[in-house]
Protein backbone atom coordinates (compact mmCIF):
# COMPACT_ATOMS: atom_id res chain seq x y z
CA UNK A 1 0.00 0.00 0.00
CA UNK A 2 1.39 3.44 -0.99
CA UNK A 3 2.09 5.70 1.98
CA UNK A 4 0.82 9.27 2.01
CA UNK A 5 4.31 10.51 1.21
CA UNK A 6 4.63 8.15 -1.75
CA UNK A 7 1.25 9.29 -3.05
CA UNK A 8 2.21 12.94 -2.59
CA UNK A 9 5.56 12.49 -4.32
CA UNK A 10 3.94 10.61 -7.17
CA UNK A 11 1.32 13.30 -7.76
CA UNK A 12 3.98 16.00 -7.60
CA UNK A 13 6.09 14.19 -10.16
CA UNK A 14 3.26 13.62 -12.59
CA UNK A 15 0.95 16.63 -12.30
CA UNK A 16 2.63 18.95 -14.81
CA UNK A 17 2.94 16.33 -17.52
CA UNK A 18 -0.63 15.26 -16.80
CA UNK A 19 -1.80 18.83 -17.27
CA UNK A 20 0.06 19.09 -20.56
CA UNK A 21 -1.32 15.78 -21.77
CA UNK A 22 -4.85 16.88 -20.98
CA UNK A 23 -4.19 20.28 -22.55
CA UNK A 24 -2.94 18.73 -25.81
CA UNK A 25 -6.18 16.76 -25.96
CA UNK A 26 -8.78 19.34 -24.96
CA UNK A 27 -6.92 22.56 -25.85
CA UNK A 28 -8.43 24.43 -22.94
CA UNK A 29 -6.57 25.38 -19.75
CA UNK A 30 -9.57 25.29 -17.45
CA UNK A 31 -10.81 21.97 -18.77
CA UNK A 32 -7.32 20.46 -18.55
CA UNK A 33 -6.98 21.57 -14.92
CA UNK A 34 -10.39 20.09 -14.11
CA UNK A 35 -9.46 16.82 -15.78
CA UNK A 36 -6.19 16.56 -13.86
CA UNK A 37 -7.89 17.37 -10.56
CA UNK A 38 -10.58 14.81 -11.27
CA UNK A 39 -7.94 12.18 -12.10
CA UNK A 40 -5.95 12.98 -8.96
CA UNK A 41 -9.02 12.68 -6.74
CA UNK A 42 -10.06 9.40 -8.34
CA UNK A 43 -6.57 7.99 -7.85
CA UNK A 44 -6.25 9.20 -4.26
CA UNK A 45 -9.70 8.08 -3.16
CA UNK A 46 -10.08 4.77 -4.94
CA UNK A 47 -6.56 3.57 -5.61
CA UNK A 48 -4.60 5.15 -2.75
CA UNK A 49 -4.29 1.72 -1.14
CA UNK A 50 -2.47 0.27 -4.17
CA UNK A 51 1.30 -0.34 -4.06
CA UNK A 52 3.32 2.69 -5.12
CA UNK A 53 4.70 0.82 -8.14
CA UNK A 54 1.20 0.45 -9.61
CA UNK A 55 0.32 4.14 -9.36
CA UNK A 56 1.82 5.36 -12.68
CA UNK A 57 -0.09 2.92 -14.85
CA UNK A 58 -3.32 3.34 -12.89
CA UNK A 59 -3.03 7.12 -13.02
CA UNK A 60 -2.45 7.18 -16.78
CA UNK A 61 -5.52 5.03 -17.27
CA UNK A 62 -7.58 7.28 -15.01
CA UNK A 63 -6.32 10.39 -16.81
CA UNK A 64 -7.25 8.92 -20.19
CA UNK A 65 -10.70 8.01 -18.90
CA UNK A 66 -11.17 11.45 -17.35
CA UNK A 67 -10.27 13.03 -20.69
CA UNK A 68 -12.72 10.79 -22.51
CA UNK A 69 -15.39 11.67 -19.94
CA UNK A 70 -14.79 15.33 -20.68
CA UNK A 71 -15.29 14.72 -24.40
CA UNK A 72 -18.47 12.78 -23.68
CA UNK A 73 -19.82 15.62 -21.57
CA UNK A 74 -18.96 18.05 -24.35
CA UNK A 75 -20.78 15.83 -26.79
CA UNK A 76 -23.84 15.81 -24.57
CA UNK A 77 -23.72 19.60 -24.46
CA UNK A 78 -23.65 19.65 -28.22
CA UNK A 79 -20.22 21.18 -28.49
CA UNK A 80 -18.19 20.79 -31.63
CA UNK A 81 -15.62 18.11 -31.09
CA UNK A 82 -12.83 18.59 -33.49
CA UNK A 83 -10.55 16.13 -31.79
CA UNK A 84 -12.97 13.25 -31.63
CA UNK A 85 -12.92 12.65 -35.35
CA UNK A 86 -9.17 12.45 -35.03
CA UNK A 87 -9.49 9.25 -33.05
CA UNK A 88 -10.44 7.39 -36.21
CA UNK A 89 -8.25 8.78 -38.94
CA UNK A 90 -4.75 7.42 -39.19
CA UNK A 91 -3.42 9.83 -41.75
CA UNK A 92 -1.21 8.88 -44.64
CA UNK A 93 2.46 9.58 -44.52
CA UNK A 94 2.95 8.96 -48.21
CA UNK A 95 6.52 8.29 -49.13
CA UNK A 96 7.91 10.29 -46.27
CA UNK A 97 11.14 8.84 -44.95
CA UNK A 98 11.86 9.24 -41.24
CA UNK A 99 15.49 8.21 -41.74
CA UNK A 100 15.99 11.27 -43.88
CA UNK A 101 14.84 13.51 -41.04
CA UNK A 102 16.84 11.69 -38.41
CA UNK A 103 19.98 11.73 -40.49
CA UNK A 104 19.60 15.43 -40.93
CA UNK A 105 19.17 15.79 -37.18
CA UNK A 106 22.21 13.66 -36.42
CA UNK A 107 24.42 16.17 -38.13
CA UNK A 108 23.88 18.67 -35.34
CA UNK A 109 26.34 21.19 -36.72
CA UNK A 110 24.47 21.22 -40.00
CA UNK A 111 21.16 21.82 -38.27
CA UNK A 112 22.37 24.86 -36.36
CA UNK A 113 21.29 27.19 -39.13
CA UNK A 114 17.67 26.05 -38.90
CA UNK A 115 17.69 26.46 -35.14
CA UNK A 116 19.06 29.93 -35.47
CA UNK A 117 16.17 31.00 -37.67
CA UNK A 118 13.53 30.22 -35.05
CA UNK A 119 13.76 31.01 -31.39
CA UNK A 120 13.74 28.21 -28.83
CA UNK A 121 10.36 29.23 -27.46
CA UNK A 122 8.88 29.23 -30.92
CA UNK A 123 10.27 25.75 -31.53
CA UNK A 124 8.62 24.57 -28.34
CA UNK A 125 5.33 26.08 -29.39
CA UNK A 126 5.60 24.55 -32.83
CA UNK A 127 6.30 21.11 -31.40
CA UNK A 128 3.37 21.42 -29.00
CA UNK A 129 1.15 22.56 -31.84
CA UNK A 130 2.13 19.49 -33.85
CA UNK A 131 1.48 17.26 -30.86
CA UNK A 132 -1.99 18.79 -30.60
CA UNK A 133 -2.56 18.18 -34.28
CA UNK A 134 -1.90 14.47 -33.99
CA UNK A 135 -4.92 12.17 -34.06
CA UNK A 136 -6.03 11.46 -30.49
CA UNK A 137 -5.01 7.82 -30.28
CA UNK A 138 -1.65 8.48 -31.90
CA UNK A 139 -0.97 11.34 -29.51
CA UNK A 140 -2.00 9.25 -26.52
CA UNK A 141 0.17 6.31 -27.55
CA UNK A 142 3.14 8.57 -28.32
CA UNK A 143 2.96 10.46 -25.01
CA UNK A 144 2.40 7.39 -22.87
CA UNK A 145 5.12 5.39 -24.57
CA UNK A 146 7.83 8.02 -24.90
CA UNK A 147 6.97 10.79 -22.44
CA UNK A 148 5.56 8.75 -19.58
CA UNK A 149 8.08 6.04 -20.50
CA UNK A 150 5.64 3.15 -20.22
CA UNK A 151 6.61 0.03 -22.13
CA UNK A 152 4.47 -1.24 -25.01
CA UNK A 153 2.47 -3.63 -22.83
CA UNK A 154 1.77 -0.96 -20.21
CA UNK A 155 0.78 1.55 -22.87
CA UNK A 156 -1.58 -1.02 -24.36
CA UNK A 157 -3.08 -1.66 -20.93
CA UNK A 158 -3.50 2.06 -20.27
CA UNK A 159 -5.13 2.63 -23.65
CA UNK A 160 -7.20 -0.54 -23.63
CA UNK A 161 -5.87 -1.78 -26.96
CA UNK A 162 -3.43 -4.37 -28.30
CA UNK A 163 0.34 -4.01 -28.27
CA UNK A 164 0.32 -4.09 -32.07
CA UNK A 165 -2.00 -1.08 -32.13
CA UNK A 166 0.32 0.79 -29.79
CA UNK A 167 3.28 0.16 -32.08
CA UNK A 168 1.29 1.28 -35.11
CA UNK A 169 0.04 4.44 -33.38
CA UNK A 170 3.54 5.29 -32.14
CA UNK A 171 5.12 4.73 -35.53
CA UNK A 172 2.53 6.88 -37.29
CA UNK A 173 2.83 9.61 -34.67
CA UNK A 174 6.62 9.71 -35.00
CA UNK A 175 6.41 9.86 -38.79
CA UNK A 176 3.75 12.57 -38.71
CA UNK A 177 5.74 14.69 -36.24
CA UNK A 178 9.00 14.25 -38.09
CA UNK A 179 7.37 15.18 -41.38
CA UNK A 180 5.58 18.23 -39.95
CA UNK A 181 8.63 19.53 -38.11
CA UNK A 182 10.84 19.04 -41.13
CA UNK A 183 8.36 20.99 -43.24
CA UNK A 184 8.70 23.86 -40.78
CA UNK A 185 12.48 23.67 -40.89
CA UNK A 186 12.69 22.54 -37.29
CA UNK A 187 15.29 20.06 -36.23
CA UNK A 188 15.77 18.76 -32.73
CA UNK B 1 16.80 6.92 -49.46
CA UNK B 2 13.72 4.78 -49.76
CA UNK B 3 15.92 1.80 -50.49
CA UNK B 4 17.93 2.57 -47.40
CA UNK B 5 14.72 2.59 -45.39
CA UNK B 6 13.60 -0.74 -46.72
CA UNK B 7 16.85 -2.46 -45.77
CA UNK B 8 16.50 -1.27 -42.19
CA UNK B 9 15.37 -4.01 -39.86
CA UNK B 10 12.20 -3.37 -37.91
CA UNK B 11 14.21 -3.09 -34.70
CA UNK B 12 16.49 -0.56 -36.36
CA UNK B 13 13.51 1.50 -37.43
CA UNK B 14 12.06 1.30 -33.94
CA UNK B 15 15.36 2.54 -32.53
CA UNK B 16 15.34 5.50 -34.92
CA UNK B 17 11.74 6.27 -33.98
CA UNK B 18 12.58 6.05 -30.29
CA UNK B 19 15.54 8.41 -30.71
CA UNK B 20 13.40 10.97 -32.49
CA UNK B 21 10.58 10.55 -29.96
CA UNK B 22 12.94 11.09 -27.03
CA UNK B 23 14.18 14.31 -28.58
CA UNK B 24 10.60 15.50 -28.92
CA UNK B 25 9.70 14.52 -25.37
CA UNK B 26 12.81 16.28 -24.06
CA UNK B 27 11.33 19.45 -25.54
CA UNK B 28 7.96 18.63 -23.99
CA UNK B 29 9.63 18.20 -20.59
CA UNK B 30 11.09 21.64 -20.96
CA UNK B 31 7.68 23.03 -21.87
CA UNK B 32 6.03 21.36 -18.89
CA UNK B 33 8.64 22.84 -16.52
CA UNK B 34 7.80 26.32 -17.72
CA UNK B 35 4.12 26.35 -16.84
CA UNK B 36 2.58 29.67 -15.77
CA UNK B 37 2.55 30.34 -12.03
CA UNK B 38 -1.26 30.29 -11.75
CA UNK B 39 -1.37 26.86 -13.39
CA UNK B 40 1.25 25.41 -11.04
CA UNK B 41 -0.61 26.88 -8.07
CA UNK B 42 -3.88 25.37 -9.21
CA UNK B 43 -2.19 22.03 -9.76
CA UNK B 44 -0.80 22.25 -6.24
CA UNK B 45 -4.26 23.04 -4.85
CA UNK B 46 -5.74 20.15 -6.82
CA UNK B 47 -3.08 17.82 -5.42
CA UNK B 48 -3.75 18.99 -1.85
CA UNK B 49 -7.47 18.51 -2.37
CA UNK B 50 -6.94 14.99 -3.70
CA UNK B 51 -4.65 14.10 -0.79
CA UNK B 52 -7.21 15.42 1.69
CA UNK B 53 -9.86 13.24 0.10
CA UNK B 54 -7.48 10.29 0.35
CA UNK B 55 -6.94 11.02 4.06
CA UNK B 56 -10.70 11.12 4.64
CA UNK B 57 -11.17 7.86 2.74
CA UNK B 58 -8.45 6.19 4.80
CA UNK B 59 -9.93 7.47 8.07
CA UNK B 60 -13.38 6.22 7.11
CA UNK B 61 -11.94 2.84 6.21
CA UNK B 62 -10.02 2.64 9.49
CA UNK B 63 -13.14 3.58 11.48
CA UNK B 64 -15.13 0.86 9.73
CA UNK B 65 -12.43 -1.69 10.54
CA UNK B 66 -12.32 -0.63 14.22
CA UNK B 67 -16.12 -0.84 14.45
CA UNK B 68 -16.14 -4.31 12.90
CA UNK B 69 -13.27 -5.49 15.09
CA UNK B 70 -14.92 -3.96 18.20
CA UNK B 71 -18.16 -5.78 17.51
CA UNK B 72 -16.28 -9.04 17.10
CA UNK B 73 -14.35 -8.55 20.34
CA UNK B 74 -17.52 -7.71 22.27
CA UNK B 75 -19.15 -10.84 20.96
CA UNK B 76 -16.12 -12.92 21.86
CA UNK B 77 -15.62 -11.50 25.36
CA UNK B 78 -18.39 -10.07 27.61
CA UNK B 79 -21.41 -10.20 25.41
CA UNK B 80 -21.01 -13.68 23.98
CA UNK B 81 -21.77 -16.19 26.80
CA UNK B 82 -24.22 -13.91 28.55
CA UNK B 83 -26.31 -13.29 25.47
CA UNK B 84 -26.14 -17.00 24.73
CA UNK B 85 -27.50 -17.86 28.19
CA UNK B 86 -30.35 -15.38 27.79
CA UNK B 87 -31.12 -16.79 24.40
CA UNK B 88 -31.38 -20.31 25.82
CA UNK B 89 -33.55 -19.09 28.70
CA UNK B 90 -35.80 -17.23 26.36
CA UNK B 91 -36.25 -20.29 24.20
CA UNK B 92 -37.06 -22.57 27.23
CA UNK B 93 -39.53 -20.19 28.91
CA UNK B 94 -42.49 -20.82 26.59
CA UNK B 95 -42.05 -24.58 27.06
CA UNK B 96 -42.08 -24.24 30.84
CA UNK B 97 -45.19 -22.05 30.68
CA UNK B 98 -46.91 -24.64 28.50
CA UNK B 99 -46.18 -27.50 30.94
CA UNK B 100 -47.41 -25.42 33.91
CA UNK B 101 -50.55 -24.63 31.95
CA UNK B 102 -51.23 -28.31 31.27
CA UNK B 103 -50.76 -29.23 34.95
CA UNK B 104 -53.13 -26.46 36.06
CA UNK B 105 -55.80 -27.46 33.55
CA UNK B 106 -55.52 -31.11 34.64
CA UNK B 107 -55.78 -30.10 38.32
CA UNK B 108 -58.85 -27.92 37.76
CA UNK B 109 -60.48 -30.58 35.61
CA UNK B 110 -59.97 -33.31 38.28
CA UNK B 111 -61.26 -31.03 41.04
CA UNK B 112 -64.39 -30.26 39.03
CA UNK B 113 -65.05 -33.97 38.43
CA UNK B 114 -64.63 -34.77 42.15
CA UNK B 115 -66.94 -32.02 43.27
CA UNK B 116 -69.56 -33.05 40.67
CA UNK B 117 -69.44 -36.70 41.90
CA UNK B 118 -69.70 -35.57 45.54
CA UNK B 119 -72.77 -33.51 44.76
CA UNK B 120 -74.45 -36.55 43.13
CA UNK B 121 -73.55 -38.81 46.05
CA UNK B 122 -74.86 -36.28 48.58
CA UNK B 123 -78.09 -35.89 46.66
CA UNK B 124 -78.55 -39.68 46.52
CA UNK B 125 -77.82 -40.19 50.18
CA UNK B 126 -80.05 -37.36 51.32
CA UNK B 127 -83.03 -38.52 49.24
CA UNK B 128 -85.53 -41.22 50.28
CA UNK B 129 -84.85 -44.77 49.12
CA UNK B 130 -87.37 -45.70 46.43
CA UNK B 131 -89.36 -48.98 47.00
CA UNK B 132 -88.05 -50.50 43.84
CA UNK B 133 -84.56 -50.37 45.37
CA UNK B 134 -85.42 -53.17 47.75
CA UNK B 135 -86.04 -55.52 44.87
CA UNK B 136 -82.45 -54.91 43.68
CA UNK B 137 -80.19 -57.78 44.85
CA UNK B 138 -77.17 -55.49 45.08
CA UNK B 139 -78.96 -53.11 47.42
CA UNK B 140 -80.09 -56.03 49.57
CA UNK B 141 -76.49 -57.25 49.83
CA UNK B 142 -75.44 -53.69 50.74
CA UNK B 143 -77.95 -53.64 53.55
CA UNK B 144 -76.82 -57.09 54.84
CA UNK B 145 -73.16 -56.12 54.84
CA UNK B 146 -71.76 -55.29 58.27
CA UNK B 147 -71.25 -51.60 59.03
CA UNK B 148 -67.86 -50.38 60.12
Amino acid sequence: MASEKELTDFLKSVEKRAFKRALYAVRDNEAALDIVQDAMIRLAEKYGDRPAAELPLVFQRILSNATMDWFRRQKVRGAIMRNFSDFESAGEDGDFDILETLEAQDGSTASESASDSVSRAQILLAIEAQIEQLPGRQREAFLLRYWEELDVAETAAAMGCSEGSVKTHCSRAVHALAKALKAKGITL
Amino acid sequence: MKNQNTILSSSGLETLQARFALRVTAQLNEASRELPHDVTERLKAAREHALERARLARRAEAATQVQTAGGGVAALLGGGPRSDWWLKLASVLPLVALVIGFVLIEHVHTKTQISAAAEIDAALLADDVPPAAYSDPGFVEFLKAPRD
